[in-house]
């Protein structure tokens, strides 16, 4: 058993994060003041190959495993949460679908883009009535002759404003259940697609969260990624991809509320000493140490298991589910660590709080997380 | 076109070290290449981007730690590199003449057009490699460039360069090729390795080298300096606080200067 990252890993995450910290830690608070996605960030991240870091090299992606995405995920995620989720949600729900079952025509024109980063990509499945149950959609996908009209409306969905595609999971066999829904690759420009809400959010306010109306979107029947009815068998190949970006993403965002609480304690001084010489405020620290430790064990295990080509259900919502809670709980600690300053917008700790909310809700809930490992447990 | 790019892995202490000996403990020691040797390296892809058939060689002297700080330079696109080490060589100090020594055999071998060094190494400042070993090979140097024409290099086989000197009064100077210039920080804008980059530095050659495989031996890196002795020094602060009105303080720090000899008169 070999705890050690290979080389080539340990080089590629130490230049993701000097470039983080370089590039993205200056400006991590002001684009969530602004409410503004860095397009020239993602143009940066383009040049260095990030945008497509698990997507073959056949289709313009660097070829690494999910080991290699999951530690460039845990560093965007340590220096901005709102990066992390957009770029999360790009590769793991934009990109890896088209790849697992798309055509070798629909990867050229849909997923090479992605892959490169001259688009972003967005992945539609919430809707206002559907959220944990996934499956009670009513989005509706018709055919007519040889193409598929599509009506409906999609909530939550993240980077649709600034997509160049979205892949929407349609009903195309009403009452047929789980097995009636199938996949769209749908492009922004088409005819009746619209994003009728940029939500303003809690946190992560730089990478949007749309909803989008359909309305009699017309799609030729080439944009049917895989079979009619493979849609729900898809999502959930594809969620416990995702599920490991997302535990990668916690765990970043768990590391940087760990690393300025512990920086600030070192330095903050009350009563004579350094507040870390207490124990009040050495135990916090310790614990989440103790706790990034865990998140990043379970993602690197999941992370792995994928790379074996193992079923990896359990060890990816085991992975989300304890990395999310570790996220939100470091960032309270990392704000009660800084007193009155962590709760300031001039200090990091209030963005990490945040922004680690949502972990425990995208992707699955956590109570979901419980039902799925549950399951697995045989209970 | 052939360019040696010569590199150090060097050693970053935190902020709060202890020493052991001779050193600094090993604890509170990070090892990264050499800020002046990433510009270096920089300029040196960048020549190879602008012309045609430009090869770019890397050279360093260390240990096989150091692979993965020269991978680096691989990865930025530098095409192969060599590491130079042996028994012989781990000293607590390798002084500059040995350095030169070593790097001369190298140089020898490769037979390069242009040798670019950083102008110093973070960690032993010694500043002197580059300039001791164009002496050592007989070649024109130009130290502390902070620009060189390119252009003008490729085309005319002449480096014309800016020279930073004293009191921010800048040099121009034409050296002709085979030459050494050692490089100042500032002169460009080092990339960030691409991650296609750093995968493809993975399978570029690193040569080890043995000093019997340069044609030198044991006696030959006997270095001329030792350390004796390394210490922290006694720190002294004092610390004068001014209380007054803005032009009471200032005329009293006026005063203060002018005792103490800051600024002219």
């Amino acid at each position: 058993m070999d705890f050690e990252l290979p080389a080539e890993h340990r080089m590629i995450r130490d230049t993701v994060r000097e470039f983080c910290q370089e590039e993205i830690a200056p400006i991590a608070q002001e684009i969530e003041d602004e409410h503004r996605f860095p397009q020239e960030v993602f143009d940066q991240l383009a040049d260095l190959d990030v945008m497509g870091v698990p997507v073959s090299e056949e289709y313009g992606g660097l070829g690494g495993d999910q080991l290699m995405y999951a530690l460039v995920t845990e560093e965007l995620g340590r220096v901005s949460g709102g990066i992390g989720l957009s770029y999360a949600a790009h590769v793991s729900l934009a990109s890896k679908p088209i790849e697992m079952f798309g055509t070798e025509e629909q990867k050229a024109e849909w997923l090479a883009p992605l892959a490169s980063g001259d688009a972003m990509g967005a992945w539609a499945l919430t809707e206002p009535g559907s959220g944990s149950d996934a499956s009670d959609m009513d989005t509706m996908a018709e055919r007519d002759g040889d193409e598929y009209v599509l009506n409906g409306t999609k909530q939550f969905i993240t980077n649709a404003s600034v997509a160049g595609s979205v892949l929407v999971k349609a009903v195309t066999e009403p009452g047929a259940g789980y097995d009636g829904i199938s996949t769209f690759i749908v492009d922004p420009e088409d005819d009746g697609f619209e994003v009728t809400t940029v939500w303003d959010k809690m946190g992560l306010n730089c990478s949007p969260t749309c909803e989008i109306a359909l309305d009699d979107v017309r799609v030729p029947e080439d944009r049917l990624l895989g079979e009619e009815g493979e849609g729900w068998e898809q999502t959930k190949k594809t969620l416990d991809g995702g599920r490991i970006s997302i535990a990668a993403l916690s765990t970043g965002l768990a590391q940087g509320a760990y690393d300025h609480a512990k920086e600030y304690a070192g330095e903050r001084e009350q009563f004579g000493q350094p507040i870390s010489k207490f124990d009040a405020i050495r135990d916090k620290i310790v614990d989440m140490h103790r706790k990034v430790e865990s998140a990043r064990l379970l993602t690197h295990k999941a992370a792995w298991t994928y790379d074996q080509g193992n079923e990896v259900n359990r060890e990816s919502a085991l992975a989300k589910l304890d990395a999310s809670e570790a996220a939100r709980e470091n960032a309270e600690d990392a704000v009660q660590v800084l007193g009155g300053y962590g709760y300031t917008t001039d200090f990091a700790p209030q963005r990490f709080y945040r922004d680690a909310k949502l972990m425990e809700i995208g992707e699955g809930t956590s109570e979901i997380q419980h039902l799925v490992i549950g399951r697995q447990l045989g209970l | 076109m052939k360019v040696l790019v010569t590199v150090k892995e060097v050693a970053e202490v935190e902020d709060d070290f202890e020493i052991d000996g001779t050193g600094v403990d090993d604890r509170y020691l990070e090892y990264d290449l050499n800020e002046w040797d990433d510009y270096a390296v920089e300029e040196a892809v960048q020549l190879q981007e602008a012309g045609d058939d430009i090869e770019v060689v890397s050279v360093t002297i260390g240990p096989e730690r150091a692979e993965e700080t020269i991978r680096m330079a691989l990865a930025k696109g530098v095409d192969r590199a060599i590491r130079v080490w042996d028994d012989a060589l781990d000293q607590d100090l390798l002084d500059t003449a040995t350095k030169a020594r070593v790097f001369r055999a190298v140089v020898e071998e490769e037979e390069p057009d242009l040798i670019l060094t950083g102008v110093q190494a973070g960690d032993d400042a010694f500043g002197a490699t580059g300039v001791a070993l164009a002496e050592s090979v007989g070649q024109e140097w130009a130290a502390v460039v902070n620009q060189l024409d390119i252009d003008h290099l490729l085309a005319e086989n002449v480096a014309r360069v800016h020279r930073e000197l004293e009191g921010g009064v800048e040099e121009l100077t034409d050296v002709e090729l085979p030459a050494v210039l050692t490089i100042q920080t500032g002169i460009n804008e080092p990339r960030y390795a691409s991650l296609r980059g750093i995968r493809q530095a993975q399978s570029k050659e690193i040569a080890p080298k043995t000093l019997a495989d340069l044609g030198l031996e044991a006696g030959d890196v006997e270095s001329s300096l030792f350390l004796t002795e390394m210490y922290e020094p006694e720190s002294e602060s004092d610390a004068t606080l001014f209380e007054g009105s803005a032009e009471e303080t200032a005329a009293e720090l006026a005063s203060v200067l002018r005792e103490k000899g800051v600024g002219a008169e």
